[in-house]
């Protein structure tokens, strides 16, 4: 098996697992097992992404100025200020 | 090659006694934004409400409930609006639009799966209509939402050079995300960041599986590819750095 095709058949083995042909591949060629390595890397850290950010106070501002035009709810007045 | 999955993350979150949001007071998810599994209501209000009981009161219209829900939630559903556009303004407006139409529809809410799961599965649709209204495709991602060859990752034969582990941070990887072309972004943040399986994003994108698979490839090679980059640019600039002391 050349890298070329191991490299074609990488998007569909990659999360699933591959044929012991390709096993063989990627034992036997650094420059395959490195990209396959870097894209494990990848994902794995993507993986441990936290949501950082807050929305602006105008986000709520807008849902609850919305709500009480649509008057689908009671607005929550004092709440806010807890 | 199996590659790892993580373990469903619970997230227990605190919310302070009046059920009022509060940046200060909504506690920090500690781990992995993987979407939440959660078979019993773990999420507490400080009062003692769960999440459970704000969901049913929010559902017979309780405002201060609702609020409280959105101080929960809101972290995230803006985290996933803003990494899928990449653009502050367009995240904060669907963000909105996401938790107006939780409002309108939580009475469906059944209680089938996690009621992060099912709110993020809503933000994530408000996400991807407004997308399609900007001129993104509702059926053929191979075709229209692919850049341009030139633009795309490229084979890796022959080429054998540093590995990447243990060379990125945070703040690179997000800004290589958000420089990602807009169908490879979504994908990636949609399977790798969220945690869809391809067989979800399919469905939600009227894509085949191939072809979430195909993206998903071709984002992480377009990553490795600006991370790479990042990198030989730091390096250069220490070097330089250097040879000035």
């Amino acid at each position: 098996m050349t890298c070329a095709e191991f490299q074609r058949e990488l998007p569909l083995i990659i999360d699933a697992g591959g044929t012991e042909e390709q096993e063989e591949h990627l034992k036997s060629c650094k420059v395959c097992c490195g990209l396959v390595n870097d894209l494990r890397y990848i994902a794995d850290q993507a993986k441990l992404l936290i949501p950082l950010y807050d929305p602006s106070p105008k986000v709520w501002d807008g849902i609850e100025q919305k709500l009480k035009v649509e008057g689908l709810g009671k607005p929550a007045q004092a709440r806010r200020s807890i | 090659m199996p590659i790892r999955k993580s373990a469903p993350v619970e997230d227990v979150q605190a919310l302070p006694a009046s059920g009022a949001p509060s940046p200060q007071s909504v506690s920090e998810p500690v781990t992995a934004p993987k979407r939440t599994v959660v078979t019993t209501p773990r999420k507490m209000l400080a009062s003692g409400m769960s999440e459970a009981e704000a969901i049913d009161r929010a559902k017979e219209g309780d405002s201060g409930c609702f609020e409280a829900l959105y101080g929960l939630h809101k972290r995230r559903v803006y985290s996933l609006c803003l990494r899928m556009t990449g653009n502050t303004a367009e995240a904060e407006d669907l963000t909105q639009e996401a938790f107006l139409q939780l409002y309108r529809k939580i009475s469906t809410f059944r209680g089938e799966s996690a009621f992060s799961t099912w709110l993020h599965r809503l933000a994530v649709n408000v996400v991807l209509m407004h997308l399609r209204k900007k001129g993104l495709p509702e059926v053929s991602l191979q075709e229209t939402l692919e850049p341009a060859e030139e633009d795309g990752p490229k084979k890796d034969i022959g080429a054998h050079d540093q590995v990447l582990a243990g060379s990125i941070d945070r703040v690179n990887l997000e800004r290589a995300i958000e420089s990602l072309p807009p169908g490879y972004r979504i994908i990636f943040v949609l399977h790798d960041i969220e945690g869809y399986e391809h067989n979800e994003i399919a469905e939600m994108m009227g894509c085949s599986i191939g072809n979430s698979k195909s993206q998903l490839h071709k984002a992480r090679m377009k990553l490795r590819d600006l991370l790479k980059i990042t990198r030989a640019e730091r390096n250069a600039s220490r070097s330089s750095s250097r040879q000035l002391l």
